[in-house]
């Protein structure tokens, strides 16, 4: 890939990010602003144990204290109260550090929830919003992960980078004023693995990440493997594959394994050296540190113990930072994705001032149109074709012809390049898109269920429609019997993890759904074809009863459709080649007579009538 | 158990409001049986297992004495003023830190191939069983839900052998070696912070039981987003073409907001537990400084021992924190673990290798001999079925749905087994015959064309594994239907996608014919599809399919007129019954249920009969 141009994205995801946390920067300083007061006040706690002890020790050992400017040196006497005070201190402190620390929790959780929400439901909207080129091509998975973890990773960045940023800037800058204000020598002597410990992770990191990229692509292998031996079962059996199989998922199984050990053999060496820079700190500290104490350059509690704690903490800020570089990475992969589909353009713009339709009587009209899925690549070819209102017009082709398509326009799910496609002789580019919709019931060749009620589903168009009414779609449809009948009735749930349903019940739901509002046209894309052919003729009955009385278009190869059709439209490669009733096509030559005898012949070999 | 799932999705959820229900394993006490049995999967590693014991054991002395060292400096030259006695110390330190991190680097390496070699030898017995797992077993399992057993489950359990026992080891040692360097310190003192450790478990414990259950309804919430999500997704071209976009976007937000609802209450929780935890911390500071501080001001101990307390507090009580996650994650991996045994302890009920060997080649002859036969006891689908089919016999079995076509198909492809009656293949029981033998000989080509990831020539190869390019082109040859599959983008080495993707549904259905045609088999099952495809394509593959049953002996649950009239017998079945049997024409001619079916089959063609 370009180097420089990716560079350059990178930059503008950068800004992007930057902006979306200008949008929260008052509750993001202040999540800051707590953190830092939670270190301060926890520093505070520290010093007030090392005074203790220092005043403690001063028993044995007279000699100076750090104390503190502002307060009078306690006399002898008070020594051992003034112990019991410094302890209440170290109790009345961790108090308001926890009081901060909770706050801080908080605050922080509920900006990120914020940023969260925020983002999904902008996300979502726009989704719904998304023409159907989108989903042709992106897998559910990857829009499913768009709207979850990349989310999440985005609001790492204002939450993980941004503001982790600045409190690691702050306490880093916090903890090594104290310690050079403790002894500039020792904080050098003690700080000097440090830089070597960070480069040694950044190495990890680097090594460690693609190798994880790898191992989890072969991850991958293994349980698509198995995946596909869960479904194809029948087939492994069926053939005698097992060992064929067991043998392949073996080797993707060791080979997931032989990856891992390259890790292991990487974390095994990283951690130990980290350890072992650690130790060492320590050891400076322990063998300079004491050698000031002995010196008495150094005192025991305020110099050494408070030390020792700063020392800890500004390590585990330092190891923080390589965790955070690795969030801006991960953040900037992921805003590609979410930017990707909130920048999209919705292709289906509704008009600026649509012209009212409140009752269209259902004449459609195809006027010229060319439409391609990529423009230079056109389904369908200059169509022209007028529909009265209430005309039944069916569409058979070849696979592949444009047919699916060419109903797809109606409703405005797509806009072809060239041409027009009319309603009542309006443009339907110019009417109000959801009114447009409104007028339009449909029913696709796999009929897809939500996973609620048979209420609900029928009602998913208009969720205020009464009772009656969908009884009424559901008896158009041939559905209300087998409803009635099911344990809940109305009330019983379906969809992919509800009640079991055969095709052509969930077919007749399907045209319940698309009948509710009794729509003016009617778009049917082939409903039979994939159910099995004795339910056929169940649904058959419903699209009958659906077709009568309005503008259908109804994609098909059943004869004793064709033949009830007002007129027939042969699509192939995306041009009507003919157009005209049954009885006209079938004496002509051509697409339409040969499926039609290779139907009768099907159907009609031995038939009693025949 | 079974996992459990919000019965309704999301959409029904918002109305009805779902409860989401609490995780009781949590609160379960421990099963020693199932710890023993994961203990035991290591026993085959039995070498680096115990050096890995050796190994923890040497860790749980040195981290200890490393944190104390500090403190026994200060105690001894530091307060003594002994500078060479300083170095050397120092020195000593440094030496035990190297040996510290040789001991983590050696423990590190080899917890990780335990428990990762632990899930391969897993994962394979899980595929293993798989592999030998009657077909029954298919029917009422998901994919998702195997597939867990091999992902988070296998997680758990490798978490659970690599971590939870050895990290246990050394946290207790490393508790155990603190608490005795403080005793020696000063005993009075320990046992003054050693009374505090109850106080500090029981927050530690409440913490934890609060926080997992917040935790499990997050997961359980966070699964209706996704759910919710991927119907969205699926359900687009619905929700657009009824305008329903504005209402789901409100209803997602909703959702999305109780989500994040749920994640400010374990935020709360943890913000609560955390600071009290710290504060918990800070009060055996001042405890410690107000009682030592005291007992050193009095000359009953050092101010250095107070200070070494100080510095091994961490040392001794982390361990205590960090007991309660490990706990945790041993009931996950032991969650896991009873999951994932109780899949590798399901019962074969025939397993092939207590059969004879040796079937020999097949004629083909298929005879049922009374034979009924039922999914789930006391609820048969066939009754008393009997019928014989002769070498290279096209036998069709015709009915509704229900009717018991696809179980008679099961049990000659030995998927199951007779409740009572017998099968025969070429007179031999089939109870007698081993299962993979009898599937050798046999072709299947079913309604699913399901194709593996892999290429095309890859795919119809699945019928024999050892076919050359060459014969896998004279397969397709013979079945005329070569030029169907070279127009693919890149002709037979077009890879196929997780779903088929690039393929149309004729290419799949040719693909699979041709995978049958490869393997030459004795028997042919065929359950035909029932999605059409278009006219020309559907010609091309009734024509392979003529190819491919003659000379077997086929099974053809038949769609199909075509297929029907070829039959040399027609089964026709109803509730599991054979209730006609004969060719097309007789059977027709017989005016029963056949002919009733042929009628609603071919309700076009007789009314196109009728009118013309």
């Amino acid at each position: 890939m370009d180097w420089t141009r990716t560079e350059t994205s990178n930059w503008a995801l950068l800004k992007r990010l930057l902006a979306l946390g200008w949008l929260y920067k008052a509750r993001c300083l202040g999540v800051v602003a707590l953190q830092t007061l939670f270190m301060a006040v926890g520093v505070g706690g520290l010093a007030l144990t090392g005074l203790a002890v220092d005043v403690i020790r001063f028993r044995h050992t007279p000699e100076e204290i750090a104390w503190p400017r502002l307060l009078p040196p306690p006399g002898d006497a008070y020594r051992l109260r003034v112990v019991a005070y410094l302890a209440l201190g170290i109790l009345g402190v961790a108090a308001v550090r926890a009081a901060l620390n909770y706050t801080a929790v908080i605050s922080s959780a509920r900006l990120v929830q914020d940023i969260v929400i925020h983002l999904r439901s902008k996300l979502y909207r726009k989704l719904q919003e998304l023409s159907f080129r989108f989903y042709d091509h992106h897998q559910s998975g990857s829009i499913i992960n768009r709207v979850t973890a990349d989310v999440q990773m985005v609001r790492m960045f204002v939450d993980g980078v941004v503001v982790q940023g600045l409190i690691l800037l702050v306490s880093l800058a916090l903890y090594l004023a104290y310690m050079l204000r403790i002894n500039p020598l020792l904080t050098l002597a003690c700080l000097a693995p440090a830089p070597l410990m960070w480069i040694i992770t950044m190495i990890y990191a680097r090594f460690v990440k693609p190798a994880m990229l790898e191992a989890r692509a072969r991850y991958d292998e293994v349980i698509l493997t198995l995946a596909e031996s869960v479904e194809a079962a029948p087939q492994i059996r069926g053939f005698a594959r097992e060992e064929l199989m067991q043998g392949r998922f073996d080797g993707d199984n060791r080979r997931f394994y032989d990856q891992q050990r390259r890790i292991f053999t990487a974390t095994s060496l990283y951690s130990p050296t980290i350890g072992f820079l650690t130790n060492t700190s320590m050891m400076v500290l322990i063998g300079y540190g004491g050698y000031l104490v002995i010196r008495g350059e150094l005192a025991l509690g305020t110099g050494l113990l408070v030390f020792f704690g700063l020392l800890s903490q500004f390590t585990a800020q330092v190891n923080a930072i390589s965790g955070l570089v690795g969030t801006v990475q991960q953040s900037l992969t992921a805003a590609q994705r979410v930017f990707e589909v909130l920048d999209m353009e919705v292709e289906i713009k509704p008009p600026e001032r649509p012209v009212p339709l409140p009752h269209p009587r259902g004449a459609v009209e195809f006027r010229g149109v060319t439409f391609g899925y990529q423009p230079a690549n056109p389904v369908l070819h200059d169509i022209g074709l007028n529909v009265k209102p209430g005309q039944v017009v069916a569409i058979l082709g070849p696979t592949g012809a444009g047919k699916s398509t060419l109903l797809s326009l109606i409703p405005r799910f797509y806009d072809p390049q060239q041409g027009t496609v009319l309603l009542d002789g309006i443009d339907i580019r110019r009417l109000d898109l959801d009114e447009l919709r409104n007028h339009i019931g449909f029913v696709f060749q796999e009929s897809f269920l939500f996973s609620t009620t048979v209420r609900s589903n029928i009602a998913f168009g208009h969720p205020n429609a009464t009772d009656d009414q969908i009884r009424w779609a559901a008896e158009i449809a041939r559905a209300n019997e087998f409803i009635e009948a099911l344990p809940e009735g109305y009330d019983t749930v379906v969809g992919e993890r509800g009640a079991d349903l055969s095709g052509g019940q969930r077919q007749r739901i399907a045209i319940a759904r698309a009948l509710l509002h009794n729509p003016p046209v009617l778009l049917m894309d082939d409903p039979t074809a994939a159910i099995d052919p004795q339910t056929e003729s169940e649904i058959h009955a419903a699209m009958e009863n659906a077709m009568s009385s309005r503008t259908t278009f109804v994609v098909t190869h059943r004869l004793s459709t064709l033949r009830r059709a007002d007129r027939v439209v042969v699509l192939e490669r995306g041009r009507i080649t003919a157009t005209g009733t049954h009885r006209e096509l079938v004496d002509q030559p051509g697409l339409y007579r040969e499926i039609a005898l290779h139907q009768l012949q099907e159907h009609a070999g031995e038939a009693p009538h025949g | 158990m079974a996992e459990r799932r919000p019965r309704h999705d999301a959409w029904s959820l918002l109305a009805d409001g779902g409860r989401i229900r609490r995780d009781e394993r949590l609160e379960r006490p421990l099963d020693w049986a199932l710890c023993k049995r994961l203990f035991g999967l290591m026993s085959a590693y039995r070498l680096r297992r115990n050096f890995l014991f050796a190994l923890v054991f040497t860790r749980s002395v040195q981290l200890p004495l490393l944190a104390a060292i500090p403190p026994l400096i200060l105690k001894g030259p530091v307060a003594e003023g002994d500078v060479p006695g300083l170095l050397l110390a120092v020195g000593g330190m440094g030496l035990l830190a190297l040996l510290t991190q040789a001991t983590m680097f050696f423990r590190v390496r080899l917890a990780h191939e335990l428990g990762e070699a632990v899930v391969r030898d897993l994962r394979g017995a899980v595929y293993a069983k798989l592999m030998i797992l009657p077909m029954s077993f298919y029917d009422a399992t998901k994919v998702g839900r195997v597939i867990s057993r091999m992902t988070s489950d296998s997680e758990n359990i490798k978490a659970g052998v690599q971590d939870v026992l050895f990290v246990a080891i050394v946290q207790l040692g490393q508790m155990l070696v603190a608490a005795g360097i403080m005793f020696w310190f000063d005993p009075v003192l320990f046992l003054a912070v050693i009374g505090m450790a109850p106080i500090l478990y029981l927050i530690n414990r409440t913490f934890r039981k609060k926080l997992s259950r917040t935790h499990r309804i997050i997961q359980e919430s966070f699964s209706r987003v996704t759910s919710t999500l991927a119907e969205s997704v699926s359900g687009i071209r619905i929700t657009q073409g009824f305008s329903r976009q504005r209402i789901n976007a409100d209803l997602f937000h909703n959702l999305v907001e109780d989500h994040s609802e749920f994640n400010m209450d374990a935020s709360r929780v943890s913000g609560t537990f955390m600071p009290l935890l710290e504060l918990n911390n800070q009060l055996f500071t001042a405890i410690l400084i107000l009682f030592g501080g005291w007992r050193a001001w009095h000359g009953y101990t050092s101010i250095e021992n107070v200070v070494g307390f100080l510095f091994l507090l961490g040392v001794f009580f982390g361990p205590v924190a960090h007991m309660g996650t490990l706990y945790t994650r041993l009931i996950m991996s032991l969650a896991g673990a009873e999951r994932v045994f109780r899949l590798l302890d399901l019962p074969v009920p025939h397993p092939d290798d207590e059969l004879p060997a040796g079937l020999g080649k097949i004629r083909g002859e298929v005879e049922f001999d009374d034979v009924t036969f039922a999914y789930h006891e006391g609820n048969p689908v066939l009754h008393e079925v009997s019928f014989r089919a002769e070498p290279g016999q096209l036998v069709a079995l015709v009915g509704h749905t229900g009717s018991g076509k696809s179980s008679i198909i099961n049990l000659i492809t030995k998927f199951h087994t007779p409740t009572r009656g017998t099968v025969r293949i070429d007179g031999r029981d089939i109870m007698a015959i081993r299962g993979t033998e009898l599937h050798r000989q046999m072709g299947l080509v079913l309604q699913v064309n399901f194709l593996f990831t892999g290429t095309v020539m890859d795919n119809i190869r699945f019928g024999r594994p050892e076919a050359t390019d060459e014969e896998v082109r004279q397969v397709l040859d013979h079945l005329g239907c070569r030029d169907v599959l070279e127009v693919l983008p890149e002709g037979l080495a077009t890879r196929v996608g997780e779903r088929g993707g690039t393929i149309s549904l004729g290419q799949r259905q040719l693909i699979c014919i041709a995978r049958a045609m490869l393997a030459d088999p004795r028997i042919m099952i065929l359950d035909e599809a029932t999605s059409s495809v278009d006219t020309l394509t559907e010609i091309r593959i009734q024509h392979a399919l003529q190819k491919l049953l003659r000379g077997r002996t086929s099974f053809v649950v038949a769609h199909r007129l075509s297929t029907i009239r070829e039959a040399d017998q027609v089964l026709v079945l109803d509730q599991g019954r054979i209730v006609e049997r004969g060719v097309h024409a007789e059977l027709l001619a017989h005016a029963g249920v056949y002919a009733r079916l042929y009628h609603q089959f071919t309700r076009a063609g007789e009314a196109e009969g009728g009118g013309d």
